[in-house]
């Protein structure tokens, strides 16, 4: 690497050099159709003057590199002034050193993991003789960043997450196909995962069970219903349908968090939060100790007990806002530019069991595993289910058909009148917002009133 | 660009077969990007990036692996084929493992540079447009950019298909908004070779888009559960097809989880629908990341399957015809007028996007419909509250009853108004 190269004479102007490597295999049912290494690098530098941004990145990391993008980004905020003046803005100048390595275990070789995946693969065929196709996908991605800016910071940061899928595939009654996943992710590489056929046994197991009450499972009741939140989906609805609408961005750009700080807007049992890097001492899934405008990373409490409190910033959306930067400005690659994205969002506990809460449902459904999901500023939110139950006199009847829940959080999060004491946290996904992003998921289980689809 | 891609590619190549692989594949690249932002109404970024990649694949004994680096120096590419050649030692044999051979051909169409002050105006038409038709409109991100790239795909079995694709983009993502009131986020955009042509706001049903969300910030919904029909608009009918295709491509034919796999020749949409390929779209090169050409194809004729799409990979393990494919793809237009679509239902809703999970093999599906609106009696309605459709993928191939004589061109995809019966709404 380079030296970094921070323009100066402007407002404000950061520098990064970014390096990504990534891995890919994939196997169906034996076949191995990706086995695949890639790695990318370069330089970025953006600049904001007189109200307007420049960017420009190269994918090299030399001296030569970062004086070619310091120069063009530099161009690229003055080119814009021909929109004519914008309002000042005062950046925020608190500055952080410091740098935060990965300690991780060595990476599994090649040999460890095709025989893993053979392993896996001899495994399914034997113990489910049942399903028609079993799928794995192994997937690790190592990011390392360094950063600068104009007002003195100067990081390093490394990101590192490792998740492995499981796919297996069925037919129901009717000899129509049907399909469950699972993951199992985590910070660092597949090393640092427990993968052994010994420790997945249960949870394949498990999730064949799943597959064998899909095949016969049965239409949801359509329409406004109480249901079970498992704390994977918890974790989703937490970072979708309110986590995003409390991006500091889309507060500017008219979100209704806007207005409803200091508001209740969920049952006081909730306390939603964006974690910078630890919770309970302990370091999390995604850990940003510094952000990549070299802010340091502080955690959000986005709900507290109900009540909305904060949002997730950068620089420019602090000062607009006239809130502290929070140290949420990320970037993918380095051809991006940092926008402002959340880390490790979650639900925190609560002192119900789940159990419990399960028992004290007479009519309504036990929503386990989701597909995706998506929201909108308005907090209104749909995701899809995979996985779910119906609860009849307060135990778990039929797996049912894959469906939709959708509502808006603000509304949802206002009937939870119960919240376990278990805590679930992944990282498998990857958020969209013009760039993807690696962020991880945490909540308990939750019990609330949603619309769920079906007949 | 100081990129020699053709030295590159040619010096990988011959690397990977002096490592001992059999058969191999190189794929190089250089691009570069202009776009310029929009953020909350302003114009914000002007964002410049290069790139390069070299993409290396190589079988040896029926063992493949692949990588990707961009760092091109000579060391590095030593480095990338060596541990290429470790990794794809230990990877099961396979005889599906193979290279194209012999498939040529040039492919090059739009601007190669870009003219920034024509952006610069696009952008400031649309600012201006918004500021004067739609003011409620906030535009949370968007703008226009440009796009170059020029490639060249080697094989050891003797192909040599090479690139030079130019392309702008417009779009537009953002919310309306009135007081303590507000729409769910709306947005549309495309790509096109030619920037110039008519007002920023009919490009791509951009100037639309904006009016109908102002209308969406009153919304009503209905009342209980019921069948009805909807009209998918543009925007909505990728969602439906991107599932077929989903189900005529390696991953559900290798797994054997297609429901098409005997399909071909057989009815499995409305004989309304055409289904073809536009692989020559602005931004377009017409050849596959496999190293094929993709010629023409007709995939779902008057509602018949013409053939599943499998890759090379795909093809050679499952014993199916090797049909290349890439994106671009176009439905063709009806004889019918959107408004005849729309005086044909009694109930049901004009739907502009579909929200909902990825629906599996069998084409289950619910979701939520957003930025739509209600019909009734015939006539278009107020906006929709989000509402929640239920029904089945294939079905709704099976169940299309009108396809309307308009037709929204985003560039890669050029699709029509579609109407469908019987989906459940709650």
């Amino acid at each position: 690497m380079g030296n970094m190269n921070v323009p100066a004479g402007v407002d404000y102007s950061e520098a990064r050099q970014h390096e990504l490597r990534k891995t890919r295999v994939v196997m169906v049912d034996g076949n191995l159709t990706a086995n695949t290494e890639t790695s990318e690098g370069g330089s970025s530098a953006r600049v904001f003057n007189r109200g307007y941004w420049g960017f420009a990145s190269v994918p090299d990391m030399d001296d030569a590199a970062a004086a070619r993008v310091a120069k063009k980004a530099a161009e690229n905020a003055q080119t814009m002034c021909r929109f004519g003046d914008q309002p000042r803005i005062e950046m925020p100048t608190e500055f952080h050193v410091g740098e935060y390595g990965y300690n991780g275990r060595p990476p599994m070789s090649q040999k460890e993991t095709m025989d893993l995946l053979a392993e896996l693969n001899g495994y399914c065929k034997k113990e489910f003789p049942q399903l028609k196709s079993a799928s794995f996908i192994l997937a690790q991605e190592n990011h390392e960043k360094r950063i600068a800016n104009s007002f003195g910071s100067q990081g390093l940061s490394t990101i590192n997450r490792a998740a492995f899928y499981i796919l297996f595939s069925a037919e129901d009654k009717n000899g129509r196909p049907v399909e469950l996943m699972e993951a199992v992710s985590g910070r660092g590489n597949l090393a640092d995962l427990d993968l052994s056929v010994e420790s997945l046994a249960p949870r394949l197991q498990e999730l064949h069970q799943h597959l064998q009450a899909k095949r016969v499972a049965v239409p949801a009741k359509g329409g406004k219903k109480t249901v079970i939140i498992a704390p994977p989906l918890a974790g989703m609805l937490a970072h979708e349908a309110m986590g995003h609408p409390c991006e500091a961005d889309l507060v500017l750009g008219g979100a209704v968090t806007g207005k409803l700080v200091g508001q209740p807007i969920a049952s006081e049992l909730v306390t939603m939060v964006d974690l910078a890097h630890s919770y309970n001492g302990e370091e999390l899934m995604i850990p940003v100790y510094v952000d990549d405008e070299g802010t340091v990373a502080k955690d959000v409490t986005l709900i507290e007990k109900g009540i909305l409190k904060q949002f997730m910033s950068s620089r420019e959306t602090a000062a607009k806002l006239g809130i502290e930067p929070t140290g949420n400005a990320r970037a993918y690659t380095f051809n991006d530019e940092p926008l402002v994205r959340m880390r490790n969002t979650a639900i925190l506990p609560g002192t119900s069991k789940l159990e419990d809460m399960i028992a004290d449902v007479e009519d309504g459904y036990y929503l386990l595993r989701t597909g995706n999901g998506q929201a909108d500023s308005t907090t209104e939110f749909m995701f899809g289910i995979d996985l779910a139950y119906e609860i009849k006199n307060g135990k778990l009847g039929s797996a049912i058909t894959d469906t939709t829940v959708s509502g808006t959080a603000i509304n949802m999060l206002k009937t939870v009148d119960a919240v376990s004491d278990d805590m679930y946290w992944e990282c498998n996904g990857y958020c969209g917002k013009k760039q993807p992003m690696v962020v991880s998921l945490g909540g308990p289980a939750l019990r609330a009133q949603v619309h769920i689809g079906g007949e | 660009m100081a990129v020699d891609l053709e030295r590159l590619a040619e010096d990988a190549l011959a690397a990977l077969k002096a490592a001992g692989f059999e058969h191999a594949q190189v794929s190089a690249s250089v691009s570069e990007l202009d776009e310029l932002n929009i953020n909350h109404n302003e114009p914000s970024l002007l964002r410049s990036t290069e790139d390069h990649s070299l993409s290396l694949m190589g079988i040896i004994d029926g063992r493949k692996a692949s990588t990707a680096l961009t760092d091109l120096s000579e060391d590095a590419i030593a480095q990338g084929v060596a541990s290429l050649l470790d990794r794809a030692r230990l990877a099961p044999q396979d005889d599906a493992n193979a290279v194209s051979e012999n498939q040529q051909g040039h492919f090059e169409q739009g601007p190669a540079t870009p003219d920034g002050d024509l952006m610069a105006a696009r952008v400031s038409e649309l600012l201006e447009f918004r500021k004067r038709e739609t003011p409620k409109m906030q535009i949370e991100e968007g703008g226009a950019s440009h796009r170059f790239s020029k490639g060249i795909l080697l094989t050891t079995g003797g192909t040599r298909l090479t690139r030079a694709i130019g392309c702008y983009s417009l779009s537009v993502m953002g919310t309306a908004i009135d007081g303590d009131r507000s729409s769910s986020f709306n947005y549309t955009g495309g790509i096109t070779n030619d920037l110039s042509q008519g007002h920023a706001s009919t490009l791509f049903g951009i100037g639309d888009m904006l009016r109908e969300t102002e209308r969406q910030i009153e919304t009503s919904s209905f009342d209980g559960n019921f069948k009805g029909d909807i009209i998918l608009a543009p925007t909505a009918v990728g969602d439906l097809l991107g599932w077929l295709m989903g189900q005529l491509q390696d991953m559900a034919l290798i797994s054997d989880n297609s429901i098409y796999r005997d399909k071909v020749g057989e009815m499995i949409a409305s004989q309304l629908l055409k289904l073809k390929s536009r692989f020559d779209a602005p931004g377009h090169a017409a050849y596959t990341a496999d190293g094929f050409v993709t010629p023409p194809l007709t995939l779902v004729d008057r509602g018949r399957l013409t053939c599943l799409i499998p890759g090379l990979y795909g093809s050679r393990k499952t014993g199916i015809e090797h049909r290349p494919t890439t994106s671009g793809w176009v439905v063709e237009p009806g004889k019918t007028p959107k408004s005849e679509l729309i005086a044909g239902i009694d109930k049901g809703a004009m739907v502009n996007r579909l929200s909902m999970g990825s629906p599996g093999a069998n084409g289950d599906f619910s979701g939520v419909i957003k930025n739509s609106f209600k019909i009734e009696g015939g006539s278009l309605g107020a906006a929709l509250t989000e509402t929640m459709i239920a029904g089945n993928m294939a079905d709704m191939l099976m169940d299309i009853v009108a396809v309307s004589s308009e037709h929204l061109d985003l560039g890669g995809e050029n699709f029509p108004w579609i109407r469908i019966n019987n989906l459940s709404f709650s």
